[in-house]
C-alpha cells in the first residue's frame, strides 16, 4: 500500500507489454505467468491484484494455450487464488476474474489429478477453493455470483459421467466422471456424484426463486446448453427444470419498464435455450413440452406486456369514493359515432352506395388498381381492428341507402308500368336469369338489381354469359369417364367402410323404413347409389345397344363394368359385404320388375311388331355372385348363406340347384339341408321349389339321407323317395345328429 | 443487407458526405474519418492509464457491413473511443444488386470492403453510388479490413494482427473477448445466443448480449448507431462507476443504488434507454463467451 502510485502506472505498464508479449506469442505463458505470480499475488496493491487476477482469468481460458501447459501452471496458481481468496478478498473484479480462473482451472486439475493420483495437494487446494467460492457464494456482490454460477455449472460438467468416445485413447476423452478409474486413490465417485447432483440442484434452484434475479436467471440458462447438449443423465431433470418456469410468474408488481425489460429477456433466452436443444435433436422426447412451453412463453408475454401498458393508465385511487376503475373497464367507451354522410347524387350505383367517405381523392381511388394479394394482406388485418360497433353502423347505413334505393325503384317502376301499360315486356327477365348465379339472393334483391341494369344499362351492361359448347364426346371416351366416376364412387365406399360400425347401425336402427336411400353418407349410402347407377340409369339404353348388334356390344356397356366391380368388390370380403350384395340384388330385380312394366305399357299402347326385349340382369348375377361365394363356404357359414337366401328378392330354380350342389362336399352337407329347411319354413313362395330340391338332394347324396329325411318327413310326409329310405333314416340319425349344429 | 434502392437520396445522409471516390483512397481521409482518427489518437494515452476503465463491445448485424459498421465507426468514434469488434451473422455478404433478385455475395472473412469496393465501381459505378453502396463500402474500409462472420469467431483468439492492420476500434480488443454484444436485428440477436450455447461457453467469461433493432437502410443505421452509442455510453459509466466504487475510495463508501453493480444495473439502463428509444425495440440477456 506503501508503494507511490507511479510506481503503480509503472508496474501496470510494463505488465501489460508482458500481456501484449503472450499475446503475440502463447508460448512466453509459462514464463510470464510464473514471473507474475509474485507481483500480484495476495499482499500486492488492488490495481496489481486486479491486474493479476484478470490476466490469470485470460491466461486459462486463452484457446491459443495448450491444455499440457495449462495443467503445469496450475498448481501454482491455484496456490496464490487461494491466498488472495484467503485474504478475505473483497474487490468485486478481482473475485470475479478469480472465480473464472477456478472454473477454467476446475476440469484441468481433475484430469490432472485423474492422471496423478499422487498429487493429492493440488486437489486439495482446488477443492478448498471449490468450498470457499460455494460457501461465500450467497453473499458475494451480483457479477461474483454469476460467475459462481458458471463456476457450479463447470463442476457439474466434470462431475457427471459424459460419453467415452474411444476408451482406448484416453487423452482425447472429455473430461469427466467416467474418465475417473473406480479405484482411484483421492477421487470417490459416488461422493463426486453426490456432490455434483446437489450442486446441479443448487444451479436450477434460482428457477424456483419467488423473485428471480433475471441476471442469475439468464447467466444460469445461457450456460445450461452444453451440459444438457453432453451430460445425457441429467439432460432430462434440467430440460424439466426449465419448462417449469415460466418468468412472468417469479416478477412481483409494480410493473416497471425495468421488471419487462428482465421478464422479457428471460423468456427470450429461455426459448432461445430450447430451440437451441431442439435444433440438435429435433426428435428430442420431450419435444412436444418444449413446444408448447415455447408456445406458452409467446402468450404470456404478449399478455403481460398488454396488462402492465393498461394498469399505467388507470388512476391508483378512487376519484369518488368508489372504485371506479372496474366500472371504468367495465364500460367500455361508446364507440365514436359514424359520421354518414347521404348517399352521393347521380344514377344510383354499387361503389356510390358503398362510399361512405366525403374524401373525395380516397372514393375516387380505383382499388382494382392494387394487386389482389395485397388487397388481402391489407384487408384482413383492417378487419379484425375495426370494431364491431363502428362495422355495425356501417353496414346499417348502407343496408338503409339500399332500402331507401330500392324503394324509390319499386315507385318508380310502378308508375312505369301503369304508363307503359301493356306493351312493358320484360324482355330482360330471361336474359338475366341465367346471370342470377347465387339463388341466395332474393327475388327482390334480384328484382331490385335487374331493375338497375334496366335504368342504367352503362353501369351494369354485363350481358348473358354463355360457354361454349365442348366437342361431343366420343363413346369410348364417354365410357372412361363413366367408369373413372366409378371408380371414384368405389373409392368412396372404402373410404366409408372404415367409419366406425356400431354408429352405422344405430341410425339404421333409428330410421327403419323412414330411410332414404343415400340420404345417410355411410357405406350403405354409397353402395345403394351404386347398385342404382348400374341398374337404372342406362334403363332403357342398353336396348338400344343390343339392336345396333355385335360392333357395340363388344363394348362392356359402364351398366356391366359397374356390374362387374360391384361383384368384384363384394367378392373381395363377401361375408362383410353380403349386405351390399342384398341391396344391389333388390335394385337389380326391382329394376328389371320395373322395366318390363314399361315394356309390357310400351307394347300396349304401340301396338307394333317391334316388341321391346327387356335385358333381365337380376337371375344373371344372382347366380353368378352365388357361384362366386359358394366355393368360399364352409360348413360354419350357416348364416351367411341363410341371410342371403332369405334376403334376396326372389328364389329361382338356378339357385337352388346351386345351393343343392353343395351336398356333393360331405362336409357341407349340412348347410345345404339346413339353409333348404329354413326356406321352406320361412318363403313360403320358394317352399316347393325348395322341397323339390330337398328331394333330389335326398336321392342324390348319401350323406343328406338322414338330415333331409327329417325336413321331408315333416313338411312333405307324402314323399315318393322317402319310402324306401324311412327304414335307415332313424338309424342314421342317431348317428349324425343334426341338431347340434350351431 | 436490404437496401432499397429506389431511395436514390440515401446516400447523402451517410455520416460522410459523398465526393466523388478518391482514385487511391488512402491518401485522403473522410473529413469524419479523419476527426474519428484523431479522437481515437487522443484517447490513446488516456486507455494506458489505470483508472480509464472501458468496456469492450462487439457490433452484430447480418452482413457485417450497413448497421453493425454504423455502430463500429459510432462507438470507436467517440470520444471515449470504446474498444469494438464487428461481425455478421449471415451465410454470405449479402449487397444489393441492380435488381432484387440480383444481390452482390460474397464470402465473409476471405473478401475485404476494398475488394467489393472495386469490384462495384467498376460494375456500375452510378448504380452504386446513388444507392449509396460505395459509399458505405468506402467507409466501412477506412475501419477494418473486411466482414467477419460471427460464428466463425473463435472467441479469447487474440486479435494482435487487427491492431497492428489498424482496424478502428482494435485497441483493448487484443485479448479477444467483449464485455457487450450488440446485434441490430431480432434475427441475430438469436443467431448469437443460439451460437454462443453452441461454443460451449468454455472461456468462462459473461458477456451482456443487447438487441437493437434497426431497419436495414442508411437513415436508420445512423439513428440506430448513435442510439448504440448512447446505450454504450450509460452502460461504460455504470461500469467506471463500479470500478471506482469498488476501487481506491473503498466499497464501504457507497451506499444503496452506488453499491449495485454495473451487472445489476443493466436492465435498469436498458429500460431507461427504451423509454428514450421506443422505435428501437430492444432485446438483452446474459451470456457465456
Amino acid at each position: 500500500m506503501a508503494q507511490p502510485m507511479d510506481n503503480v502506472v509503472d508496474q501496470i505498464a510494463q505488465l501489460n507489454a508482458a500481456r501484449s508479449l503472450v499475446l503475440g506469442d502463447a508460448a512466453f505463458y509459462p514464463q510470464i505467468v510464473n514471473g507474475i505470480l509474485p507481483i500480484v499475488g495476495a499482499s500486492t496493491r488492488l490495481e496489481l491484484r486486479r491486474w493479476g487476477a484478470n490476466f490469470l482469468a485470460e491466461t486459462f481460458a486463452s484457446p491459443m494455450l495448450g491444455v499440457a501447459q495449462k495443467e503445469q501452471l496450475a498448481p501454482n496458481v491455484l496456490q496464490t487464488i487461494r491466498e488472495i481468496l484467503e485474504l478475505p478478498e473483497t474487490d468485486t473484479a478481482v473475485l470475479q476474474s478469480l472465480v473464472q480462473t477456478s472454473a477454467s482451472l476446475y476440469p484441468l486439475v481433475f484430469r490432472h489429478v485423474v492422471n496423478h493420483p499422487q498429487d493429492s495437494k493440488s486437489w486439495e487446494t482446488m477443492s478448498a477453493i471449490k468450498q470457499d467460492i460455494l460457501r461465500r457464494m450467497d453473499s458475494f456482490p451480483c457479477p461474483v455470483k454469476l460467475c459462481c454460477a458458471k463456476f457450479i455449472q463447470r463442476v457439474v460438467q466434470v462431475q457427471t459421467p459424459g460419453l467415452i468416445s474411444d476408451p482406448r485413447r484416453p487423452e482425447q476423452n472429455e473430461t469427466s466422471l467416467a474418465v475417473v478409474p473406480r479405484n482411484h486413490a483421492v477421487l470417490s465417485i459416488p461422493n463426486l456424484e453426490a456432490e455434483s447432483s446437489g450442486l446441479l440442484d443448487r444451479l436450477l434452484g434460482v428457477f424456483q426463486e419467488e423473485t428471480s434475479d433475471p441476471l442469475l436467471v439468464n447467466a444460469t440458462l445461457n450456460c445450461l446448453a452444453p451440459l444438457i447438449r453432453t451430460r445425457q443423465s441429467i439432460a432430462n431433470k434440467i430440460i424439466n427444470a426449465v419448462l417449469e418456469f415460466y418468468p412472468a410468474k417469479h416478477v412481483r408488481p409494480p410493473f416497471t419498464p425495468t421488471v419487462r425489460v428482465s421478464v422479457k429477456s428471460m423468456e427470450r433466452t429461455a426459448r432461445a435455450l430450447l430451440i437451441n436443444i431442439l435444433k440438435k435433436n429435433p426428435n428430442h422426447p420431450l419435444m412436444g413440452r418444449m413446444q408448447v412451453y415455447i408456445e406458452r412463453l409467446m402468450q404470456s408475454r404478449l399478455e403481460v406486456t398488454d396488462d402492465a401498458s393498461r394498469k399505467r393508465g388507470l388512476p391508483n385511487e378512487p376519484t369518488d369514493g368508489l372504485d371506479n376503475a372496474k366500472r371504468a373497464r367495465l364500460n367500455a367507451l361508446p364507440p365514436p359515432m359514424l359520421k354518414i354522410p347521404p348517399m352521393a347524387p347521380g344514377p344510383a350505383s354499387f361503389d356510390r352506395l358503398f362510399t361512405l367517405t366525403e374524401d373525395t381523392g380516397l372514393s375516387s381511388f380505383d382499388v382494382k388498381q392494387l394487386p389482389i394479394d395485397l388487397v388481402l394482406k391489407i384487408v384482413v388485418p383492417l378487419l379484425s381492428q375495426v370494431q364491431d360497433s363502428t362495422l355495425a353502423q356501417a353496414v346499417d347505413a348502407v343496408r338503409n341507402r339500399y332500402q331507401t334505393i330500392t324503394k324509390d325503384q319499386n315507385l318508380q317502376r310502378q308508375q312505369q308500368q301503369r304508363a307503359a301499360a301493356q306493351e312493358e315486356d320484360d324482355d330482360y327477365e330471361p336474359e338475366y336469369q341465367p346471370m342470377d348465379v347465387a339463388s341466395v339472393v332474393s327475388e327482390e334483391a334480384s328484382a331490385v338489381a335487374a331493375e338497375v341494369a334496366d335504368l342504367q344499362p352503362e353501369l351494369v351492361s354485363l350481358g348473358p354469359f354463355v360457354l361454349p359448347q365442348p366437342p361431343p364426346l366420343t363413346e369410348e371416351e364417354a365410357g372412361e369417364i363413366g367408369r373413372s366416376a366409378v371408380a371414384r364412387v368405389f373409392g368412396m365406399l372404402n373410404a366409408a367402410e372404415t367409419s366406425p360400425a356400431p354408429a352405422k347401425g344405430q341410425s339404421q336402427q333409428k330410421l327403419g323404413f323412414a330411410r332414404l336411400a343415400g340420404s345417410t353418407f355411410d357405406r350403405d349410402a354409397w353402395s345403394v347409389l351404386l347398385a342404382r347407377l348400374a341398374t337404372r340409369a342406362p334403363a332403357g339404353l342398353e336396348i338400344d345397344q343390343q339392336a345396333k348388334g355385335d360392333a357395340v356390344r363388344r363394348q362392356t356397356t359402364i351398366a356391366d363394368s359397374i356390374r362387374e366391380t360391384l361383384y368384384r368388390f363384394i367378392l373381395e370380403d363377401f361375408r362383410g359385404r353380403l349386405n351390399i350384395a342384398i341391396i344391389w340384388l333388390n335394385e337389380e330385380w326391382y329394376n328389371d320388375r320395373i322395366q318390363m312394366k314399361s315394356a309390357a305399357n310400351q307394347r300396349d299402347g304401340t301396338e307394333e311388331d317391334s316388341e321391346p326385349t327387356v335385358p333381365l340382369n337380376y337371375d344373371t348375377w344372382a347366380t353368378r355372385l352365388l357361384d362366386g361365394f359358394l366355393a368360399y363356404l364352409d360348413s360354419r357359414d350357416i348364416k351367411v348363406l341363410v341371410r342371403f337366401l332369405s334376403e334376396v328378392p326372389e328364389i329361382t330354380i338356378p339357385i337352388t340347384q346351386r345351393v343343392a350342389s353343395l351336398a356333393k362336399d360331405p362336409e357341407r352337407v349340412n348347410l345345404c339341408v339346413q339353409s333348404l329347411m329354413y326356406l321352406v319354413m320361412f318363403r313360403p313362395p320358394a317352399r316347393e321349389m325348395c322341397l323339390n330340391t330337398v328331394e333330389d338332394v335326398y336321392q342324390t347324396y348319401e350323406e343328406s339321407r338322414p338330415a333331409a329325411g327329417k325336413v321331408l318327413t315333416k313338411w312333405r310326409p307324402q314323399s315318393t323317395v322317402l319310402e324306401p329310405a324311412a327304414s335307415e333314416a332313424p338309424e342314421s340319425s342317431e348317428t349324425k345328429p343334426v341338431a347340434s349344429e350351431p | 443487407m436490404a437496401y432499397d434502392p429506389r431511395r436514390t437520396n440515401s446516400g447523402t445522409s451517410t455520416p460522410q458526405p459523398p465526393p466523388p471516390p478518391p482514385p487511391p483512397p488512402e491518401t485522403s481521409t473522410q473529413a469524419d474519418m479523419a476527426s474519428a482518427a484523431q479522437a481515437l489518437e487522443t484517447s490513446n494515452p488516456a486507455n494506458t492509464a489505470t483508472d480509464s476503465y472501458k468496456l469492450k463491445f462487439c457490433t452484430v448485424c447480418a452482413s457485417n457491413n450497413n448497421r453493425s459498421m454504423e455502430a463500429h465507426l459510432q462507438l470507436s468514434g467517440a470520444p471515449t473511443a470504446f474498444p469494438v469488434i464487428s461481425f455478421g451473422t449471415g451465410s454470405l455478404v449479402r449487397l444489393p444488386g441492380p435488381s432484387i433478385t440480383q444481390p452482390n455475395v460474397y464470402s465473409f472473412n476471405t473478401t475485404s470492403y476494398n475488394q467489393m469496393y472495386e469490384e462495384l465501381s467498376s460494375k456500375d459505378e452510378r448504380l452504386y453510388r446513388s444507392n449509396g453502396i460505395l459509399n458505405m463500402l468506402d467507409r466501412n474500409r477506412q475501419l477494418k479490413w473486411g466482414p467477419e462472420r460471427f460464428q466463425d469467431w473463435v472467441p479469447g483468439v487474440p486479435r494482435v494482427d487487427h491492431l497492428s492492420k489498424g482496424d478502428k476500434g482494435a485497441i483493448g480488443t487484443e485479448g479477444g473477448v467483449v464485455d457487450v454484444i450488440i446485434t441490430c436485428e431480432e434475427r441475430c440477436w438469436d443467431a448469437v445466443v443460439d451460437d454462443l450455447m453452441n461454443k460451449g461457453t468454455s472461456l468462462n467469461y459473461p458477456v451482456h448480449v443487447f438487441n437493437v433493432d434497426i431497419k436495414d437502410n442508411h437513415e436508420e443505421a445512423l439513428t440506430g448507431g448513435k442510439a448504440i452509442l448512447d446505450l454504450a455510453n450509460r452502460l461504460n459509466e455504470a461500469a467506471v462507476a463500479e470500478h471506482r466504487v469498488h476501487g481506491s475510495e473503498g466499497w464501504e463508501n457507497g451506499t444503496g443504488p452506488a453499491r449495485q453493480s454495473f451487472d445489476e444495473k443493466v436492465p435498469e439502463i436498458l429500460a431507461d434507454w427504451q423509454e428514450r428509444y421506443p422505435n428501437l425495440p430492444a432485446l438483452w440477456t446474459l451470456a457465456w463467451l
